[in-house]
This record gives C-alpha cells, sequence and structure tokens, in this order.
C-alpha cells in the first residue's frame, strides 16, 4: 500500500546539538505507526517536523500522498495532518462543540450553522461510541474525554493523518482502555495515526508497526507482531556507558535524611534513607510522580501520611520555610517560573532563599551584591556584575544563580529535580562538578532526572518511580539503563 | 569548568546606563516640563521671573500633593507586591467622617477620634488584604468592592451630610515658618506639619523596601510568587501586611486631609486612587508588580501635582488640566518602556555570547 506520509533521510540541527539524524520513516493508511525511544531521543522534534513548526535540515525530503512537499503548520493542518500533543490546548469554556469546530465554524450565510455542527459532532461521537453531549461544557471534562474530544476534531475534518504524543500520560486504566478502543475505530476509517508512548503495554495492544529512535538516529523498525519486548527494550538502550560522565566518588557517610512511608499529592508508600556524601537518583517516566514526591518532601505540597526524618530528628515540614530552617535545598525543574525572580538582579536572587535563617531586620543592598559576587566568582556565572537582571543569562547560568541561591543557605540535603534541564554540554559538566563538590562536604542530594546518562552517571543509588508508587532500588553495582528501563516501564510496587 | 572568563566578556553585560537610573526618563521628562512652563512663563509675562518657580509656589505644590503622596507611598508597596487599591479613596473619605463625627458629635476628643479615623483604616484594609492573601480573586475586584462599601459606610454614618469641625485639627496645618516671605512675589512662605510628615513617610517608605528584609520580601513576592513559597517566605502573609501598612498611611492621610478642609465629607477622597496610581505609575511601578521604588514615586508625585498648578499660571482652563494630566501618564509611562527596551536591545547586542536556550532541540 502506498504510504501517506513519508520522510526520506530527514535530520534537524539546532545550535549545536543534532536532534535527529538521518530519519527514514513511513506511514500508512489505516495503520498505527508506535514510535518509541527515552526521553530525549527526538521523538518530540520528529512530531513537530510532521506538524510543519520545524523544517528538516537542507538534504532531507517530506512526501505526502507520494508528493513532495514543504510543511508549514498551516498547509500541514490543511493537508489533514493533526497533532495532537500532550499538553492540551482547549477552550476550556466552551462547549465539545465549540471546541471542535473552533477557527472552522460551519456558517449559512454569515450566521453559524449550529444545528449542522451539531449533527456532525453527534455523528463522529456516535462513531467512536464515546458518551459525550456536544453541549458538553470542555473544562468539566477529565483530560481523556478531552483527547477524545480533539480525536473526532480529527474526523469531523476528514482528517488523514493524526498524530497523538503520550496520549495516555496520567490516565485511568479504564480511560487507556477506551482511547485504544477509539484508536482501533479511528484506524478502520483509514487514517493513519502516528503513535508516540512510554507505555510499551499500548505499544503492544495498539500498534501494527513501531519504529524505534536513540540519540536522534533510527534505530530500528519492526512489524509489531512477533516482535518481544525485550528486544524492544534492548534497541531503545544500549548506549556506550563509556560515553557518560565520569563522576569522582566520594565516601558516604551516615544518615541524614530518611523518609517513612509518605504519601500525599499523588504519591503513596515512599520510604528510603538518604546518606551523608550520596547521591540518590529518581529515575522513571514523565507523569510517575517524582516531582510531586520531591514538593511533599519540601513541604510546598501536603503529606498525608508518613514521616520525614533529618538527622534523626522527626520534622514536620509544612511549608517551604520550615524545610529550609531545616537545611533542606530544592532545585526545582522549572527554574524560569518556580526557581528565579527573572526581573530581579543576581544579587535579589542568590540572597532571597536565606532571609529565613536571618534575624537582623535590616539588610544592605551593598552586602547582597558582595554576596552575589561572591558566588559569581565561585561558581563561574557569566556576568558582568550581580546587578545584572537574571532575565538577560543564559540557562545555565540561569540554573547556577538557582544554585547559588540554595549554596546561600548553607543548606544539607539537595534535592535537584532535573538539574541539567535545557542547558548547554558545558554548563552541564560545570553542575555536575559543583554537586560532586557538595558531596564532598558531607552533603546529600536527591536527584530527580529523566535523562538516562545523568542518572547513571551521578547516582550512588536510583529509585525507580511508577504511578506514584516505588517500583524499583536499584545499588550502584547494577545501575544500567537496561534496568532502569525495565523497572519503570513494567515494575510493580516495592 | 572554564577557569575564569574573558575579561572583556565580563564586563560587556554590564548594566547600561539607562539600567541604572532606573527613574532617569520620568526625571529627565519632568525637568522637560518643568522648563518647558517657565520658558512660556517668560514669554508670556515678557522676562519677569516665572511665578511658576517662585518659593511660594513650590511651597504651594508640596501642600497639595503630600496627602496624596502619603498613600502614594503605601500605593507604591502595594503595587510592587502585585497587588493594587481602589478602595483608598473612599477610605479616606470614610476616614474623615469618622474623625469629624469623633470631633464634633460623639464628643471624644482629638485624640480619640483620631486613632479611630485611623483604626478604622487599618482595621477595613487589613480586612481586604485578609481576602486577598486568601482567595484567589484578583485585588482588584476585592478593593473595588471595597470602595464601594466604604462609600456607603461613610454616607450612613454622616447620614449622606457633612460634618462641620471647629478647627480643632488645625495644629496640623499651622505654619511652622510663619513669617518668612517670599522674596520673589512677597507673599507668606508656609511649611505645614503635615508636609513633613509626608516626607517622613517618604523617608520610612524607601528604607522600608530598600534596606530591609521586609522590603526585599515584597519586591520577591511581586516578581514570583511561586518562586517566593518556594524560598520559605510567607506570601500570605506578606499580602496581608502590606494592605494594613497601607490602612495606616491611608488614616493618616486623611485626618491631614480633614484638617486642611475642617470638613468631614464623602468627596474628600474622590479620585484619590486614580490620581495615586498614576502617580505610582509615572514613577516606574509596574502594574504586574515586583519593580518599582519609593523615589520614583516622589518624581511622579511631584510631577502629577504641578500639572494641575502649571496649567493654573498659565491662566488656562481647568478643563485642559485634565487632558494634560492624561497625556503626561501615557507619555511618561511609554517612554519608561521605551527606554528600557532601548536597554535591553543595547545590552543584549553587548553581548558576546546570548542567551541561546537549547532545550527544544532536546526532542521530548
Amino acid at each position: 500500500m502506498r504510504p501517506i506520509l513519508r520522510l526520506d533521510h530527514v535530520s534537524k540541527s539546532f545550535v549545536g546539538v543534532k536532534a535527529l539524524q538521518n530519519i527514514s520513516f513511513d506511514l500508512r493508511p489505516g495503520e498505527v505507526h508506535c514510535l518509541c525511544g527515552e526521553n530525549g531521543a527526538g521523538k518530540s522534534t520528529l512530531i513537530k517536523i510532521l506538524s510543519g513548526a520545524h523544517q528538516p535540515d537542507a538534504g532531507g525530503d517530506i512526501y505526502f500522498e507520494g508528493e513532495k512537499v514543504t510543511l508549514n503548520p498551516h498547509l500541514a493542518l490543511d493537508l489533514g495532518i493533526q497533532t495532537i500533543y500532550q499538553e492540551h490546548i482547549v477552550f476550556d469554556s466552551l462547549s465539545v462543540m465549540e471546541n471542535i469546530f473552533m477557527g472552522l465554524e460551519v456558517a449559512k450565510k454569515g450566521f453559524l450553522d449550529r444545528r449542522e455542527m451539531r449533527n456532525q459532532t453527534v455523528e463522529v461521537l456516535r462513531y467512536l461510541k464515546s458518551d459525550l453531549s456536544p453541549e458538553t461544557i470542555m473544562g468539566r471534562l477529565s483530560s481523556g474525554q478531552q483527547k477524545t474530544v480533539e480525536i473526532a476534531k480529527g474526523l469531523v475534518f476528514k482528517r488523514k493523518v493524526i498524530i497523538l504524543d503520550e496520549p495516555t500520560a496520567s490516565y485511568s486504566a479504564a480511560e487507556i482502555d477506551n482511547l485504544l478502543e477509539i484508536i482501533q475505530a479511528v484506524k478502520k476509517s483509514g487514517i493513519g495515526i502516528i503513535y508516540i508512548s512510554h507505555h510499551l503495554d499500548e505499544v503492544f495492544r495498539v500498534g501494527d508497526r513501531v519504529t524505534v529512535l536513540r540519540d536522534g538516529r533510527k534505530v530500528s523498525q519492526y512489524d509489531i507482531e512477533g516482535l518481544s519486548k525485550t528486544q524492544l527494550i534492548k534497541d531503545m538502550v544500549g548506549r556506550d556507558p563509556s560515553t557518560f560522565y565520569q563522576r569522582e566518588s566520594v565516601p558516604i557517610g551516615e544518615v541524614i535524611f530518611e523518609a517513612r512511608n509518605v504519601s500525599g499529592n499523588g504519591v503513596r508508600n515512599i520510604s528510603f534513607q538518604l546518606h551523608r556524601g550520596e547521591v540518590l537518583g529518581f529515575a522513571g517516566m514523565m507523569g510517575s510522580g517524582r516531582s510531586e514526591l520531591m514538593e511533599v518532601l519540601f513541604g510546598s505540597a501536603r503529606l498525608d501520611a508518613g514521616e520525614i526524618w533529618i538527622k534523626g530528628r522527626l520534622v514536620r515540614h509544612a511549608t517551604p520555610k520550615a524545610s529550609i530552617k531545616n537545611k533542606m535545598c530544592f532545585i526545582t525543574e522549572d527554574r524560569q517560573n518556580t526557581g528565579l525572580f527573572l526581573e530581579q538582579t543576581i544579587a535579589q536572587n542568590v540572597i532571597v532563599a536565606n532571609l529565613v535563617n536571618t534575624r537582623a531586620f535590616f539588610a544592605s543592598p551593598g552586602q547582597d551584591v558582595e554576596v552575589a559576587d561572591g558566588f559569581i566568582r565561585r561558581l563561574f556565572i557569566k556576568a558582568g556584575n550581580a546587578k545584572v537582571r537574571v532575565l538577560n543569562l543564559s540557562g545555565g547560568n540561569q540554573q547556577k544563580v538557582v544554585l547559588a541561591k540554595w549554596f546561600n543557605t548553607n543548606g544539607e540535603v539537595f534535592i535537584f529535580d532535573e538539574p541539567t534541564r535545557g542547558i548547554d554540554v558545558n554548563s552541564k559538566q560545570e553542575i555536575y562538578q559543583l554537586m560532586v563538590s557538595l558531596l564532598k562536604q558531607g552533603k546529600a542530594i536527591i536527584m530527580v532526572s529523566s535523562e538516562m546518562p545523568e542518572v547513571i552517571s551521578m547516582s550512588d543509588r536510583v529509585i525507580v518511580m511508577k504511578d506514584g508508587e516505588m517500583v524499583g532500588k536499584i545499588e550502584k553495582q547494577d545501575i544500567s539503563e537496561e534496568n532502569i528501563l525495565v523497572h519503570s516501564i513494567g515494575g510493580k510496587a516495592v | 569548568m572554564s577557569a575564569g572568563t574573558p575579561p572583556e566578556e565580563r564586563n560587556a553585560s554590564a548594566p547600561s546606563l539607562f539600567k541604572q537610573h532606573e527613574n532617569l526618563t520620568v526625571t529627565a521628562i519632568f525637568a522637560g516640563f518643568v522648563v518647558i512652563i517657565a520658558l512660556l512663563q517668560l514669554i508670556i509675562t515678557g522676562g519677569k521671573y516665572p511665578t511658576f518657580l517662585s518659593p511660594v509656589n513650590i511651597l504651594n505644590i508640596l501642600q497639595q500633593v503630600s496627602v496624596p503622596g502619603m498613600v502614594a507611598v503605601g500605593m507604591t508597596m502595594v503595587m510592587i507586591s502585585g497587588g493594587i487599591d481602589l478602595s483608598v479613596g473612599m477610605l479616606a473619605s470614610l476616614v474623615s467622617i469618622v474623625t469629624a463625627l469623633g470631633v464634633s458629635k460623639w464628643q471624644l476628643g482629638t485624640a480619640t477620634s483620631i486613632l479611630l479615623g485611623i483604626a478604622t483604616a487599618i482595621v477595613l484594609e487589613t480586612l481586604m488584604g485578609f481576602i486577598i492573601s486568601r482567595v484567589k480573586v484578583e485585588p482588584f475586584i476585592i478593593t473595588l468592592g471595597g470602595m464601594i462599601t466604604f462609600q456607603g459606610i461613610a454616607l450612613l454614618l454622616c447620614n449622606s451630610r457633612e460634618v462641620i469641625m471647629n478647627g480643632e485639627l488645625d495644629f496640623i496645618k499651622t505654619n511652622l515658618i510663619a513669617g518668612a516671605k517670599d522674596p520673589v512675589t512677597g507673599l507668606n512662605l508656609i511649611i505645614p506639619p503635615y508636609a513633613l510628615v509626608f516626607f517622613l513617610i517618604a523617608l520610612l517608605g524607601g528604607i522600608l523596601l530598600k534596606f530591609t528584609k521586609y522590603g526585599r520580601r515584597i519586591y520577591a513576592v511581586g516578581n514570583n510568587s511561586t518562586a517566593a513559597f518556594l524560598a520559605g517566605i510567607n506570601v500570605k502573609s506578606m499580602r496581608l501586611s502590606v494592605y494594613a501598612s497601607m490602612g495606616l498611611l491611608v488614616g493618616v492621610a486623611a485626618v491631614c486631609l480633614l484638617s486642611r478642609i475642617n470638613t468631614g465629607i464623602i468627596t474628600l477622597g474622590q479620585n484619590l486612587e486614580i490620581d495615586t496610581i498614576a502617580m505610582v505609575v509615572i514613577g516606574g511601578t509596574a502594574l504586574k508588580g515586583g519593580k518599582g521604588n519609593v523615589v520614583g514615586t516622589l518624581i511622579g508625585v511631584f510631577f502629577l501635582g504641578s500639572i494641575g498648578n502649571a496649567m493654573n499660571m498659565l491662566r488656562l482652563p481647568s478643563e485642559v488640566q485634565f487632558v494634560a494630566k492624561g497625556m503626561v501618564i501615557v507619555v511618561a509611562v511609554s517612554a519608561g518602556h521605551v527606554s528600557s527596551a532601548i536597554s535591553e536591545f543595547m545590552s543584549r547586542h553587548a553581548e558576546p555570547t546570548p542567551a541561546v536556550e537549547t532545550a527544544d532541540a532536546k526532542g521530548r
């Protein structure tokens, strides 16, 4: 059968990074073609090329129904390629019908033809065996139901290709079943579907073919029939560990932090001990509850049950304020929105967390600048002086300002959530070295990371999470990509 | 790790002239305005010293702006923390009526009446602050509701009539430099105590914002309340406290205003909220919070205050004053944005390594 969509040796590079190299890929009508790969394998970049958001580098071509095309977001939609992203882009206060027809309303003599739109909506929803009503307000639906509406939109406008990016992240089991059934129905109408998921179960249930990406390259392509899970995992991992960052080892000391049966904020029953001089890595897929757990440990989300012990003392972390006093630090995953005061200067950012520990009512801006200048020198922050606004710094330097803010509090238990997200290779190494320097001072680190090489090279032990529970504890000698992936895909609570 | 950065790269991203002097643009516009008015007067009078710049007139402006100036200092704090307060005008009217009633009708004595008035303002503002910090409703809405409510309470208290006093508060407006004459016009120079109260409030407000832990927290909350919370700041109590301080300032300002007019009346605080917000934004404080300072606000206070005065000097009808005031707000605020855009542009082009984000390139 002739493919609807074909990529021929497509590459894509960004400033300094080769996101995709020489990818060939095709999609036939009426098939579900799955894309598998770890975080950062290049799946999202591929989707963005297919939806016209990114242009491929010169040398690669895209063919739609046999014809060579240069895609842009508008043309992609006109041709019938619809992308349904992980984050919903919906109009919460409008109805299901209005969402489906948003921007493409049916009109008669200049007035909206609501009856026609309603009929089409009802017809498609019936085809999808959905019990949604066209009048329901979008904001009242669960995220699974909202996805159904987006798929319905694809059917109403007779799209030829539907791309689903991680559709089931944070779904209940029933919602997943429902979605997979809908996909089967959509497939029968001749639409080609590109399905991206971390959940290999879903890939095996719904897919016809699968393409595996790793580090921007195509590793393999299989028919699902006759394929084994082990083979798929083997293809997804398989980086050479000797290319990873080589961390200095630091002697491990006594227990400094302990979580006992911690529950709350969507995570259940987490227990672990953290020692001085140790990096405890938290691995797992996105949405597995790692960041949510960190919020509970830091007191920015509620602890429903369980105990937190610091240096042998039971503590109550009702607020971040209390945990900072207890020597905790939290480098959040989204530095721009939750870590930094972008409009303010480096000095103002550096001193802010330590205000908890200072007694004096008066403070001097000059002294703030002095403190910040010290950190600029120590952490090699590239900025003229401490009066530069953080807004004007690069990602790596912004992250160092976040670190300076926490180093300034003299904390001992550090939570790093995605410590090197979105920063360049050199800054990454500098951040790793700063983390090691903390360990040498007898401090301890809890590190959440979605980057396998980072987890493997930095961690002394790894805890794997899935669906808000702990599904694996891996000791130093057993840490490997394959081991982590097996736990995070198929693990059961331990 | 890069062992030290090349010196030229370090110096390149230093703040430009525009950024180092946050209040430079508005000061320049204000100065330009003063020069233009003075020149116009020179031309009209045929070369006599412009009365606009005479000591008596400058002190006159000072008397006019002292009361809104006190409130503007509070508004600066509220707005830096990311809030706004539309209720200050009607609250000031309410305080004046409460105080005037205390003095004239309830016979509480002057001191008690003043304290009662100020306490009323503090309690009501604290109440609004409590709601704003606990409920996720825009401060705009809450204080709008407050404004209407206070107007109602005030009218109920005075039966929609004015409350006349017998000059019990005159000590607030006695002339501290009685006998001093203006060398230009020969008129009496006046500096009342409440003008000094204004300077004291501005000084304390400035110190609070710039030289205390509390001030740092206000900026942090206004800039990014989530990050502030995660940095250990009690965002709720910060929001509550700025409104409570606003209550104190409105209370004091209203008592001073009452002493000037000698009558508690509902129109006393009319447009005070509009004027003070205008003063604060002219001074460079951002509506979205996190940015601003008291020095800028002081410039805004004197700038806005001198517009009406200048129009009177030029014998322009009062209708023109509104046009001029409105345009000054638009020009001053947009000029501030243009100049910071320029400085941003210059610093970006001076930087050899632009802030390139490669998050996108990682394909997740």
